[in-house]
């Protein structure tokens, strides 16, 4: 059931108790995390962390756990399965989940007893009424006999109806079947496409301000959460717009507050702003010129993997009257005279060069009088600690890092993740040009695909989900600026990348077509079940995000040959 | 190894292995036959959806058919006094109207009926054969009490209308007759006892003289109905001589074609099937063999599903009977029904096979023959979890009492890693069969002198992990068998290092096999 009260009906029943944290990893989990860890530590209620990457592990946790808990939080999880279904726990088990993944799983809607949904009930849910999925048993009982189910034992005594009864009988049976049509297209349609809802973090940062325990810490967690679905490109623009003004209100109500102590800046003060901001990954903390080169929107618009686009940005740069010295330079040591109306110059050049919207409504954080990042900045930097590949870490010690490199007491962690980031954002940029100059983008009629080959520089990067996940939205973009045909440019991708050599299995994402106005639908989660289904291909449905699988890598033609078949 | 006791316990539940095959079938189903029974308890309140038998001119045949609307809306009272009436014409008028209470959908005052004492009186215008319609009437009625509660059905019964029905079975009147077969199967279908009653008026015969080349369709699915009914039902069987009496017919039955005359008869055998061997046997001679597994693809459920449950139980009998069901085609049969997708045939079909498996070397080669690995290997990894189960059984007695190659053969086709994912299940029974299998691989492997290759290949399949895992595992003897295999297979390194492999041109768990049988 859906929580309407959220400080009532979850967190007064949790101050008391014991809880496990399970938390999936994408960054909104974390800044979500983050917030519910700060008010439990305000508050003294204990709990365990468990990070959880996939179903598996999310199955494991609970088992380890179950004795000694009671009370299980999931982040960014459990929401679009039957969990009960999943995990069947003893009765007395109760369930909070606050998880963006849509559609939330009708029988997780409809318990009242184990299942706590911590999800805005206005975030364009959809869910069908009860009436319609759901039939009381009494209303069943005397149809449901052989009927449906040819298969039973005969019943042992039989009753004989008269004429009147058959014809009624008859006549409920029409009218139920029909009403089984009926619920299994709206489940159809129900269940079709997965999308993501109201940023986590943003929840619990609500939950903080009710309980008027926020903090600017908190705030800030928040509006990382949020930009972490802009930047993974979860939510429509739409969506990214109405929350960031949510957020802004937050922002402007804490700067208010605090403005008498803010006004004597201090050394460990922190100062969060609204921005509008240029879409330049990482520009304050790289040289402008790698960033401008690495940042998926002015890479695509130039077309930098061709000799005609590095002249276009040479041009560009030469427009704006910016020194290629001072432009490779590192931005901090930029002068600040070129620094000063930077932003404002960029914008006046990219209208030019068709760049309309190079800025982007942000938010900007100061540490003390040094550190500056934008809220992009985090989400790079974090999701680069998060699944670096670095060293032979475990999923758990990342997790702890990228955990950990949200603290602005950890600064140098954070600063580590930048440097993870930069080489992750050249890693991209290099694949996206190489696989468009080399064609690897194949059309298969109903969708684009492109497989990462064995031996691929960074191919290692990209067996993670959120790396893979963010090459596929650049490479896409990247595609549908490249070619001519009309056709290709609002079809899906589907992209595969080795994931496991020993195992011999491929990861294998799909995402929704390249466009301003999409709504960020994806149906290939319903497509990659029945797919694997249909030619009993080996697949590991593990992620969170149904549209992410695990493949054996010798049955990616028939299943692609049946995607094929299916999506056509 | 497990302990002693531990295998001695399980390897009585296997036929042929065990001392008491009785036993081992009885525990072997014991789940099943439960699960059945709640189902069948279910249906009791549920009843059966049911087409009107009798052709509607038939029911032209009651010549006061059409004053219905009259005798619809009497009152219990007004009902009691027509019925006990001397007069035949109000007679009829009550009889019908109450039959017509009876066979409402919603709540039929079946207890007010008895209650108003007018069971007597029914019972006794059964007996009117120049009163057909008051007899049919009252035939109607008395059926549709006869169908509720054990209870509503002793009442009937103790008015005595068994041989009022017996001797109504004979009347001339289809529709008179065919009612009295339905109150019959009613009867018989309450229980042993009740069944063992009509069996002793000698029901049996009375019924089979009304099967005739004339006798119409809807009269004859009643029929088959009833005679299953007297097949029906254990604590006792029914008496050895009865069932001699029915199975010619049923037999005769089973070549028609209609969809429900065969679902019911097929229903009669596999409850004649389920039991001991001997019973088995006296199913088994009729021949009837070959018709059931033809059966089994017939393309409708509720043919399909009995007679699979007939054959499953003549496999679980001797070796001799399983022949006969493997000589008649089963083995043909069961891949495509271990891929059915309703999950409880392919539970069904995974039952069957697991005890095909438990049978001697040259039938397990005939299952490997018939290609049955495949889809059991399917099975293990995607089933449902009941099909997993009957599909762990199977591995296990197939490396219990296959050869040293057909153990091999098994392995390879991916059974291994599929029972090794298999061992995160919560229900500790399956995780002892599993262990018992990986016990039986290796001491197959053993005689290949191949413990080590087996070793490496299961540590690969993570199995070692899990394995290990269990030996933490709540239950006492999971934790036993667990441990003991660690300790004899996986144990100190000094023992790899004193037995060095020199046998390399070995076949049986080479690692260029590994490619097939890794799974996820």
């Amino acid at each position: 059931m859906f929580i309407s009260d959220i400080r009532k009906e979850f967190y007064e029943v949790v101050a008391n108790q014991r809880v496990a944290l399970l938390v999936s990893s994408d960054i909104d989990a974390l800044c979500a995390c983050k917030i519910l860890q700060a008010l439990f530590h305000c508050d003294q209620v204990q709990y365990t962390l468990v990070p959880v990457t996939g179903w598996q592990d999310l199955g494991t946790a609970f088992l380890e756990h179950k004795e000694q808990f009671r009370y299980f939080v999931l982040i960014n999880c459990g929401a679009n399965v039957d969990l009960l279904e999943m995990l069947q726990p003893d009765d007395d088990s109760i369930f909070f989940i606050c998880d963006t993944h849509r559609p939330v799983d009708v029988v997780n809607v409809y318990n009242d007893t184990q299942i706590k949904l911590l999800i805005k009930q206005d975030d364009d849910l959809g869910v069908p009424s009860y009436d319609d999925i759901f039939r009381d048993e009494e209303d069943e009982g005397h149809d449901s006999g052989n009927e449906s189910d040819g298969g039973s034992e005969p019943s042992g005594k039989r009753r004989r109806f008269d004429e009147g009864a058959v014809e009624r009988r008859i006549e409920r049976q029409r009218e139920r079947r029909e009403w089984e049509a009926r619920r299994r297209e709206i489940l159809f349609d129900y269940e079709q496409y997965e999308y993501h809802g109201t940023s986590a973090a943003m929840m619990f940062f609500e939950l903080a301000w009710v309980l008027t325990k926020d903090t600017k810490d908190m705030l800030w967690w928040a509006i990382i959460g949020l930009t972490d679905q802009w930047v993974h490109d979860k939510i429509t623009h739409m969506k990214y717009v109405t929350d960031i003004a949510t957020m802004q209100r937050h922002v402007s109500r804490h700067n208010h507050r605090n403005e008498d102590e803010e006004n004597s800046l201090s050394i460990d003060c922190m100062r969060i702003s609204f921005e509008y901001d240029l879409r330049l990954t990482l520009y304050q903390h790289w040289t402008l010129y790698e960033s401008i080169c690495n940042s998926c929107y002015t890479s695509c618009s130039f077309k930098l993997w061709t000799l005609n686009g590095q002249k276009k940005l040479q041009e560009f740069l030469a427009d704006m009257g910016l020194p290629l010295k001072q432009v490779r330079q590192k931005f901090n040591s930029m002068d600040m005279t070129i620094k000063e109306n930077l932003r404002d110059v960029i914008e006046e050049a990219s209208n030019k060069y068709g760049m309309k919207d190079i800025r982007i409504q942000t938010f900007g954080v100061h540490f003390g009088f040094k550190n500056r990042f934008l809220a992009s900045d985090m989400v790079h930097a974090t999701a680069a600690l998060l699944e670096s590949t670095e060293k032979d870490e475990s999923d758990s010690d990342n997790f702890i890092k990228a955990l950990d490199s949200l603290s602005r007491s950890n600064l140098d962690r954070l600063h580590s993740g930048i440097e993870l980031a930069k080489k992750k954002l050249i890693a991209i940029q290099q694949t996206v040009a190489s696989c468009i100059c080399t064609n690897l983008i194949l059309s298969q009629g109903p969708f684009l695909y492109c497989y990462l080959m064995e031996g691929t520089p960074d191919v290692k990067l990209f067996s993670k989900p959120m790396a893979l996940t963010l090459l596929c939205k650049y490479l896409l973009k990247a595609f549908v600026h490249s070619t001519r045909n009309k056709r290709c440019k609002l079809l899906p991708l589907i992209m595969a990348a080795p994931k496991d050599v020993e195992k011999g299995t491929v990861i294998v994402v799909g995402i929704t077509p390249e466009s301003e106005t999409s709504d960020k639908k994806n149906f290939f989660g319903r497509a990659f079940e029945k797919a694997s289904e249909s030619t009993s291909s080996r697949t590991l449905h593990d992620n969170f995000d149904t549209s992410i699988i695990e493949l054996k890598t010798e049955d990616r033609s028939k299943f692609l040959d049946a995607l094929i078949t299916l999506l056509s | 190894m497990p302990t002693k006791n531990v295998t001695d316990e399980r390897i009585s539940k296997f036929k042929n292995k065990g001392k008491d095959p009785a036993k081992l079938r009885e525990k072997r189903i014991t789940e099943c036959v439960e699960l059945r029974k709640a189902h069948k308890n279910e249906s009791f309140l549920k009843r059966r959806n049911i087409t009107l038998s009798s052709l509607p001119d038939e029911e032209a045949l009651s010549p006061d058919y059409l004053s219905n609307e009259i005798a619809t809306i009497l009152s219990i009272e007004e009902i009691i006094k027509d019925v006990n009436s001397d007069r035949k014409e109000s007679q009829t008028r009550g009889c019908q109207a109450a039959r017509k209470l009876l066979s409402q959908e919603r709540n039929p005052p079946l207890k007010e009926i008895i209650d108003a004492g007018l069971l007597s009186r029914f019972v006794s215008f059964l007996s009117m054969d120049d009163e057909p319609t008051l007899q049919f009437e009252a035939a109607w009625a008395l059926t549709n009490i006869a169908s509720g509660t054990s209870w509503h059905t002793q009442q009937v019964v103790e008015h005595g209308a068994v041989p009022a029905f017996i001797s109504l079975l004979a009347s001339p009147m289809l529709h008179i007759s065919e009612q009295a077969v339905w109150a019959l199967g009613n009867i018989a279908g309450d229980g042993a006892a009740y069944r063992d009653v009509l069996i002793e008026c000698n029901v049996i015969p009375a019924l089979l003289a009304r099967i005739s080349p004339e006798t119409p369709v809807g009269y004859l699915r009643n029929l088959t109905w009833t005679l299953s009914n007297l097949c029906r039902n254990k604590n006792p069987f029914p008496p050895l001589s009865a069932v001699m009496q029915v199975l010619p017919s049923l037999i005769q039955l089973l070549h028609l074609s209609d969809k429900d005359i065969l679902s019911d008869a097929c229903w009669a055998i596999s409850y004649l099937s389920d039991g001991d061997n001997d019973r088995i046997e006296v199913v088994v001679k009729t021949g009837i063999v070959s018709r059931l597994v033809e059966l089994m693809s017939h393309g409708e459920l509720s043919v399909m599903t009995p007679a699979l449950r007939s054959i499953g139980n003549i496999v679980s009998g001797s070796d001799l009977q399983t022949q006969m069901a493997i000589d008649a085609g089963v083995l043909d049969v069961l891949p495509q029904l271990m891929r059915h997708p309703k999950a409880s045939v392919q539970k069904e079909a995974a039952w069957a096979l697991s005890n095909i498996a438990a049978g001697p070397c040259k039938q397990i080669q005939q299952l490997i023959t018939c290609g049955l690995l495949p889809p059991l290997v399917e099975q293990l990894r995607s089933g449902d979890f009941k099909t997993q189960r009957e599909a762990v059984w199977a591995v296990t007695n197939f490396t219990s009492g296959g050869t040293v190659e057909q153990v091999v053969n098994l392995v390879q086709s991916g059974a291994l890693e599929a029972i090794i994912n298999l061992l995160q299940v919560k229900d500790a029974k399956v995780i002892l069969v599993i262990l018992d299998a990986i016990n039986n691989m290796f001491m197959a492997a053993e005689k290949l002198g191949e413990t080590e290759k087996l070793s490496l290949l299961v540590e690969e399949l993570g199995g070692l992990d899990r394995i290990e895992m269990l030996q933490n595992h709540d239950n006492d003897m999971v934790y036993q068998a667990a441990h003991n295999l660690i300790e004899k297979y996986f144990g100190d390194d000094d023992v790899e290092g004193v037995k060095v492999d020199t046998n390399d041109d070995a076949f049986a768990f080479q690692c260029s096999d590994e490619q097939r049988t890794f799974e996820f």
